[in-house]
């Protein structure tokens, strides 16, 4: 196996992604633990790249650590207490080791028989080493078509949307504001026009 | 260059039934703004008319008088419109049209009545036939989500009480980890396969079966993810440990209809991934699917814990909630049964009409606890059906009714469910499963007739409110219980017609 | 060209990672940072079927692309979630996240 420059680009992403993943899921802190979460992501996007997909790459900037990972520091930063806990794991993180490093093995035992030159030799007998040294010529324009074209994902992007209207309807309701107005049970309830007041969800 | 499609192209119509509903939600969304506090049951009204429209539809597809659109398939194969998806679209709203009539007064007296409750429901409800329908793993996905995130909201509606927030967020947190596996599965069999689409994937099979060990086994994994995500939503074991929690914490009215909803999403698009998409995926000639073995395993543990737990339970809603694991169980069973060469569309008869009766009794079963629970959500222990009989006689015949079919007791709609279920269980040779499944009916008897024997036997005041849509919810679903009991065949001719549109 | 099954190696390890946190942290917000590593994971593996199985179409991406919706929309609602339960309940999110008891 020729060792290459997109080797070792490739070995640099893997630790940064692999390295910060485990600092996420075990240092004390939370505000520490969502910035390592960024750069996993980070980390995810330039394997990305390295997949000649800049477009996810670039979505995976924008959407996840644009979006995603800006609304967990958010959520945390609203919940103080929560960056002061002591112990970060249950009584059961022993078992919890046990059951990802038997599914690591598991996903291992499947892929090891993949281990040569391109990985796909016995596998995808089409693929051959040009088809790895030419970057596929999708585009954006191939990636938005293919969205809303008739053959392809309509269906599922209709249904994407139904359901981030759902989570958006969800997500105001959970904290809309009659929570905080009976939030404190030892008040009795307000009547009924006070609710209507102060959902936004009424005409009078 | 690109074209745009047209409506025709898409053949649209055949997905009439859930894009009606999908319609009428959005409609009802913002017609919502004009109902004043006061008036909401307005909403409810609007929701039953929009569910109400999209039920006609459906059952004018399913009796076959008309077929909308032409061919099984719309969305270039996206979206299967057999008569399966018929079957799911009509369970799943009667399902969401006995949740909305117990829902309305509940709502009221817990003061927890809001028009998002009944928007979010037929969005859930719209996720289960989008499920039902779906004719690729992306739709299975995104469907999925879409039927998951109102039901977490839902869990939570009965604020501010800390048990039903916890539901939520519990709820919330193993169904996103659980979609995880379900994603990863997908991906898996991406990797197998080079495809999404089942029709595809269902191609793809018999290269696999005649190609190499890495890619079966890369399949395989998959659809054991697939099982693993699709598990925890209709709480197979060891999938289950949030159901007993959830369903105790959520809102009564919102886990009578989820206990339904969820599973018969979750059984729709396991049978369209394992029954339709690769059931000739076999390791040695002649063999059943490679699945089968894990699919039935599950499904005797599922029968076993669910039962077995269940008779110690002492809180109605828990005790329900094991019930409904243990279902999950015989349902999986009929799952199972579709890995056997040429049985995929007998057991997805099995699972149709499996799923009918448990959709009539257990929506009945808990609107009886609705009846009985307090507004501050107590008195739900199994103590509080004492001396029911007494007090509300029609409600404890009702409730002895909903009993004796979840235990499986010839004329109910229970009995038949588990008789398809067996028989195709049987065809499938799975004849240790079977035995399970008796075994585990009668063990499950005696906790089912412990409620009737409080009712009947025990001294109590056996206080229930029960305004008239919740009357009304009671009746309806007690009707479907003795009548699919007594007169099966009604179901089961309609069944007969139930294929799958590729696979077997 | 890096070969395929080092992308799935690293993909499995990461899930793997994930796991661990979802079955091991008692926060919340851990808990759902965990989960986006899985989907994460996820993404790795559809990107890297995609480029070693059919370059030719971008259906991979896309499903990519729906992974990143659906992980965005579940954020915005177990974030609501836990926000609305912390307003109630100062310490309720900080302890006893225990996945596997319950």
């Amino acid at each position: 196996m020729d060792i290459t420059i997109q080797h070792g680009v490739f070995v640099i992403f893997t630790l940064v992604t692999l390295g910060s993943a485990l600092l996420v899921v075990t240092v004390r802190n939370l505000f520490h633990a969502a910035l390592y979460l960024m750069l996993c992501l980070f980390g995810v996007a330039g394997l990305f790249a390295l997949l000649t997909a800049p477009l996810l790459a670039g979505f995976q900037v924008v959407i996840y650590i644009g979006a995603i990972a800006i609304l967990i520091i958010f959520a945390i930063m609203l919940t103080p207490q929560v960056t002061r806990v002591i112990k970060t794991t249950n009584a059961q993180w022993p078992v919890a080791i046990v059951v990802a490093v038997l599914f690591f093995v598991m996903i291992l035992s499947v892929v090891s028989p993949l281990m040569d030159e391109l990985g796909v030799d016995d596998w995808n007998a089409d693929f051959t080493q040009e088809d790895a040294d030419r970057v596929p010529d999708s585009t954006l324009t191939d990636f938005g078509e293919s969205l809303v074209s008739r053959d392809r994902f309509v269906l599922p992007f209709e249904i994407a949307s139904i359901m981030l209207m759902a989570a958006l309807i969800g997500a105001v309701l959970v904290v809309s504001p009659d929570a905080i107005l009976r939030r404190d049970e030892s008040q009795p309830p307000p009547s009924d026009t006070s609710v209507s007041a102060d959902t936004g969800a009424s005409g009078d | 260059m690109f074209e745009v499609p047209s409506l025709s192209d898409l053949n649209i119509a055949a997905t009439l039934p859930v894009m009606s509903l999908v319609l009428g939600t959005c409609i009802l969304l913002l017609a919502d703004l004009f109902v004043p506090q006061e008036r909401k049951q307005l909403t409810a009204w609007l929701a039953v008319a929009g569910l109400g429209v999209s039920l006609a539809l459906s059952l004018l597809s399913l009796g076959d008088v008309t077929r909308f659109g032409d061919g099984d398939e719309a969305f270039a194969g996206m979206f299967v419109a057999d008569t399966f998806t018929d079957a799911v679209n009509v369970i799943a709203l009667v399902t969401a049209l006995l949740g909305v009539m117990v829902a309305y007064n509940y709502l009221e007296r817990t003061g927890t009545q809001r028009g998002e409750y009944y928007v979010l429901l037929l969005f859930t409800t719209a996720g289960v036939m989008f499920m039902g329908a779906a004719g690729d793993l992306v739709v299975v996905f995104v469907a999925l989500e879409l039927l998951s995130i109102p039901l977490y909201i839902l869990s939570g509606f009965r604020r501010p009480q800390e048990a039903s927030e916890e539901s939520a967020m519990k709820y919330f947190l193993l169904g996103a980890f659980a979609s995880g596996f379900l994603v990863y599965g997908i991906a898996l069999i991406y990797g197998a396969t080079g495809t999404t689409g089942l029709h595809d994937i269902w191609i793809a099979v018999d290269d696999i079966v005649a190609g190499d060990a890495t890619s079966q086994y890369l399949l395989l994994i998959g659809a054991g993810l697939m099982l693993v995500g699709l598990g925890f939503k209709v709480a197979a074991v060891p999938f289950h440990m949030w159901t007993p929690d959830v369903y105790q914490g959520a809102p009564t009215s919102v886990v009578a209809y989820m206990s339904v909803a969820a599973k018969v999403g979750g059984f729709a698009a396991l049978l369209r991934v394992l029954a339709a998409g690769m059931p000739h995926f076999v390791l040695d000639a002649g063999a059943p699917a490679a699945w089968q073995d894990t699919v039935w395993l599950v499904a005797v543990l599922t029968m076993l814990l669910g039962n077995l737990v269940a008779i110690v339970q002492n809180d109605l809603k828990r005790l329900l909630a094991y019930s409904s694991i243990a279902h999950a169980g015989y349902v999986l069973l009929a799952v199972a049964a579709a890995g056997s060469a040429g049985l995929a569309d007998e057991s997805a008869q099995a699972v149709v009409i499996y799923m009918m009766a448990y959709a009539f009794t257990n929506v009945g079963a808990f609107s009886v606890v609705i009846a009985v629970e307090k507004d501050d959500a107590s008195n739900t222990g199994v103590t509080s059906m004492r001396g029911l009989a007494r007090s509300q006689p029609w409600l404890a015949a009702a409730m002895a009714l909903f009993m004796l079919s979840l235990t499986g007791i010839p004329l109910t709609a229970g009995f038949v469910g588990k008789w398809f279920v067996f028989k195709a269980a049987i065809s499938a040779d799975l004849f240790f499963a079977v035995v399970v499944g008796a075994v585990t009916s009668l063990i499950s008897a005696y906790y089912y007739l412990r409620i009737v024997w409080y009712m009947y036997f025990e001294e109590g005041d056996g206080e229930a409110v029960i305004p008239w849509p919740l009357a009304a919810a009671i009746s309806i679903a007690a009707v479907g219980t003795l009548f699919l009991g007594v007169m099966p065949y009604l179901l089961t001719d309609m069944a007969r017609e139930i294929t799958l549109a590729f696979g077997g | 060209m890096v070969p395929l099954w080092m992308y799935l190696v690293v993909a499995a390890a990461l899930f793997s990672t994930g796991l661990y946190g979802v079955l091991a942290r008692r926060n919340a917000i851990a808990i759902l940072m965990s989960i986006e590593l899985m989907l994460n994971a996820v993404n790795i593996n559809l990107v890297a079927f995609w480029r070693y199985q059919k370059p030719g179409d971008v259906s991979g991406q896309v499903f990519a692309a729906f992974v990143f919706v659906v992980a965005a929309a579940e954020a915005a609602v177990g974030l609501a979630l836990i926000i609305a339960i912390y307003r109630r309940r100062q310490s309720v999110i900080a302890e006893d996240m225990n996945l596997m008891k319950w």
